[in-house]
């Protein structure tokens, strides 16, 4: 069995540096801990060489250096940044093991183009930054290398070892030469010369060792394990078992996450929005890298805000279409945001997107060109985040008589023809540009003849009421109808009216109606 | 500019008031250089030289690609029905087309029997203008191969739209090898449209004499090609549109008159003849 271990050193300081890249190679160190009794968890490289160190508590350290920039342990920030290591990971192998803060195992029994022979560490140029060619092998350290290349680009600068034993490998992973691969069955040989404490033992069994005299982890294994085991333990025989390469620990896949996240916890509340989309941005577009690596797309989001002094506000927006655009996310954040503000300043937040595959479709060399459904999918998601979702869709008609109505449907036009047809003409037909709502109307009769008489009167002059939305007036030229509908009598609101086409002195042909039971005038359509 | 620095930024182009080294400097520039007059005209397919039963057929059927045309007209002029025959030409080959509608004025009912396959059919509703002009552009970086922008009976602000934005939904269209059919009340894309019609003459037609009764059977129109590239050749082709109920009552859609045999209500209706 071979294993390799994804080790990111400094964890609680990577996770923050890569939710703010910007503090990249400022002096930064991260506390636990409140007030003057936090205690510094990490410092960066300009921080250490000032003389900060870990466990120094936070006026320690500003006696130190008065300009040094400190963070809180950003808990969220630690969770996305592990998802992420995961997440590289997954993308080298399908069994992948969370081996908790800035650690990750990786099994490479059976990936194909790996030698799993060691080779690498025993000779020949391992480390090469060109792809590796399809069907050539390649080494486990060019395969560490490439594990390294991949986490840099998620914004973990991580280091990686190749061995047998998770134990192993992970010991091999926290050597400053990296990517180290520790050859089969020489897992004792390799960790021998290095230092106790890379085993990490427990406080108490450390102290003991040091009493001993015993410095490396040879020194250890080189003592018989009976007596080990009588003098310290469980745990004494455990590490002792560690020391000789031997780690019986099988390697422990997790399941396929089904949502993935990305949060910050803020350094201040943020009480309006510009602020909070700009530390948004960033967290979307990392969350949007994410999907994008997995070929997979966003369809719902998400957004968990952690309101002051205490308090959540969820919310959830569901996307017409899945998509990875982060610039079409944020707008529908920002509309969401803006629709139902979160009525307390924001202290955190945390992006959840639920995947879903993102459309695909077989273009067509010989027919008509196809849209890119992932285009597609991002425009609409973008214009009904500019518009409304209600006013973006394919239209339908609806089976009745009232011209007004339609519904629309989400928009997935059926692939195009395999070959391109002859255009061919329409049928020219005359379109009436519907009114919604119609327009109320003054209308000049003739008589009361032909009312008395039971007819609907013909029309003489229209005029649109005071306030509407569409100007309508004229002397009426031509009169056709009425044509009477009559439908949905068994509901609450009935239609019954006479329509008629009509044409007015300036040429305009309208469609205007008469409500039979109010005896009101409305114009519903225009021929155009 | 004025009249002088034009002249003498030609001279400097040509090289005429400076040294040997510079001038051949800028000669060498200047030959990278293209006046604007030297720009190559677009040109518009096969339809180029073609008559008046082509001209519509290249503004309304085989609409050319890669250009912006507007199609002007009043109330009734038929452009609405002009957008819905360009529509249904695409989606009958197959392909998918836009319609951003913003006076929310389309009747799915008689789109589908204007031959339109709703299906490949994009329907947008903007509010304000500004919000059609963005629609449009997002549509054809998309790729739709037609988008047809009908800016509805009077378009609030449209007459403050900048220059600017016509020429980039121009060159959106071109660049995506797209056709853009604006349908206007009013010229609006100013020097970016590639095409611009005209619907004037309109004439309602009407089926039946006397008092009663009258059955509407369509519009006819005369189209006028006012600008075709940099050209302005002004020519000129009636055009009509036909109520279905009358195409189905014998009547003939075509360019030219409409006859129709008998008389027939409007079947959307449910009819009762009261006179």
């Amino acid at each position: 069995m071979r294993l390799a271990c994804l080790f990111v050193p400094l964890f609680p300081l990577a996770a923050r540096l890569r939710s703010e890249p910007e503090l990249k190679g400022e002096a930064i160190a991260i506390f636990e801990g409140n007030g003057n009794a936090a205690r510094v968890l990490a410092a960066a490289r300009k921080a250490r060489k000032a003389g900060i160190e870990a466990g120094m508590t936070l006026p320690q350290t500003r006696a130190l250096y008065p300009k040094l920039i400190a963070r809180g342990r950003d808990l969220e920030c630690e969770r996305a940044a592990q998802e992420a290591l995961l997440e590289v990971a997954e993308s080298f192998s399908p069994r992948v093991e969370d081996g908790g803060e800035g650690v990750a195992y990786l099994d490479l029994d059976g990936l194909p183009g790996l030698s799993g022979d060691g080779q690498g560490e025993r000779g020949g140029p391992a480390i090469s930054s060109a792809p590796p060619r399809f069907g050539v092998p390649r080494s486990e350290k060019s395969f560490g290398h490439d594990l390294i290349v991949a986490s840099e680009k998620a914004g973990l600068p991580a280091r990686a070892g190749v061995a047998a034993s998770k134990l192993a490998a992970r010991v091999a992973a926290g050597l400053p030469d990296s990517p180290a691969v520790v050859a089969p069955g020489e897992e004792a040989s390799f960790l021998a010369p290095l230092p106790l404490a890379r085993l990490a033992p427990a406080l108490e069994i450390a102290e003991s060792l040091e009493r001993w005299g015993l410095r490396s982890i040879g020194e250890l294994a080189k003592l018989p394990e009976g007596e080990i085991a009588s003098r310290l333990g469980e745990l004494g025989r455990a590490l002792h078992a560690a020391a000789r390469g031997i780690d019986t620990s099988p390697l422990e896949p997790r399941p396929a996450p089904l949502c993935l996240s990305e949060g910050l916890d803020l350094e201040w509340p943020l009480v309006t929005l510009e602020p909070f989309l700009f530390v948004g941005h960033a967290a979307l577009e990392r969350l949007m890298r994410r999907l994008e690596s997995q070929a997979i797309a966003c369809t719902r989001l998400e957004v968990t805000l952690k309101l002051d002094p205490d308090g959540h506000d969820a919310r959830a927006i569901q996307l017409p279409a899945p998509t990875c655009d982060t610039k079409t996310l944020l707008t529908l954040v920002r509309l969401e945001l803006e629709a139902r503000p979160p009525g307390a300043p924001v202290v955190g937040f945390v992006f959840t997107a639920h995947p879903d595959r993102p459309r695909r479709a077989q273009l067509s060399l010989f027919g008509p060109a196809a849209l890119s459904p992932d285009r597609l999918a991002t425009t609409i998601a973008r214009l009904a985040s500019i518009l409304g979702a209600d006013r973006i869709g394919s239209p339908r008609a609806v089976d009745g008589h009232r011209l007004e109505r339609f519904t629309l449907t989400d928009y997935s036009p059926p692939p195009p023809p395999r070959f391109t047809s002859p255009r061919r003409t329409g049928r020219g037909l005359l379109a009436v540009r519907v009114l919604r709502p119609p327009v109320s109307l003054e209308v000049i009769l003739p008589s009361e003849d032909s009312e008395s008489q039971g007819r609907t009167p013909r029309p003489i002059s229209v005029k649109s009421v005071d306030g509407a939305s569409l100007l309508v007036s004229g002397s009426v030229r031509i009169a056709s109808g009425p044509w009477s509908l009559e439908e949905g009598w068994w509901t609450e609101a009935p239609a019954d009216r006479d329509y008629w086409d009509i044409e007015l002195t300036d040429g305009a042909l309208y469609r205007v109606y008469r409500e039979r039971g109010n005896g009101s005038w409305f114009v519903d359509g225009i021929y155009d | 500019m004025r009249a002088s620095q034009a002249i003498a930024l030609e001279r400097l182009l040509e090289g005429e008031e400076l040294g040997k080294k510079p001038a051949a400097l800028l000669k060498g520039l200047g030959a990278k250089l293209v006046r604007a007059s030297n720009l190559p005209a677009p040109r518009f397919g096969s339809s180029a030289a073609a008559g008046e039963e082509s001209f519509l057929e290249s503004c309304v059927l085989g609409l050319p690609a890669h250009t912006l045309i507007e199609v002007v007209g009043r109330r009734s002029s038929g452009r609405f029905s002009i957008g819905l025959a360009a529509m249904a030409s695409s989606t009958a080959s197959g392909e998918s087309a836009a319609l951003i509608d913003l006076g929310d004025n389309l009747d799915p009912q008689a789109a589908e029997r204007a031959g339109i396959d709703l299906a490949r059919i994009l329907w947008v509703r903007p509010r304000r203008v500004k919000e059609a002009l963005s629609a449009a552009e997002m549509l054809l970086a998309t790729g739709f191969r037609l988008v047809v922008a009908d800016l509805g009976l009077s378009p609030r602000g449209g007459r403050f739209v900048p220059d600017a934005a016509w020429v980039r939904l121009q060159r959106a269209a071109r660049s995506q090898e797209s056709t853009l059919l604006l349908l206007v009340p009013y010229r609006m894309s100013g020097i970016a449209a590639d095409i611009v019609v005209s619907a004037s003459a309109v004439r309602p037609l009407w089926q039946g004499n006397g008092r009663v009764p009258r059955l509407l059977t369509g519009i006819a129109s005369r189209l006028m090609l006012e600008r075709r590239g940099r050209e302005t050749p002004g020519r000129s082709a009636p055009f009509s549109f036909a109520v279905a109920e009358a195409i189905r009552a014998g009547g003939r859609c075509s360019t030219g008159a409409l006859t129709s045999k008998r008389n027939q209500a409007p079947d959307y209706f449910r009819l009762r003849a009261e006179s």
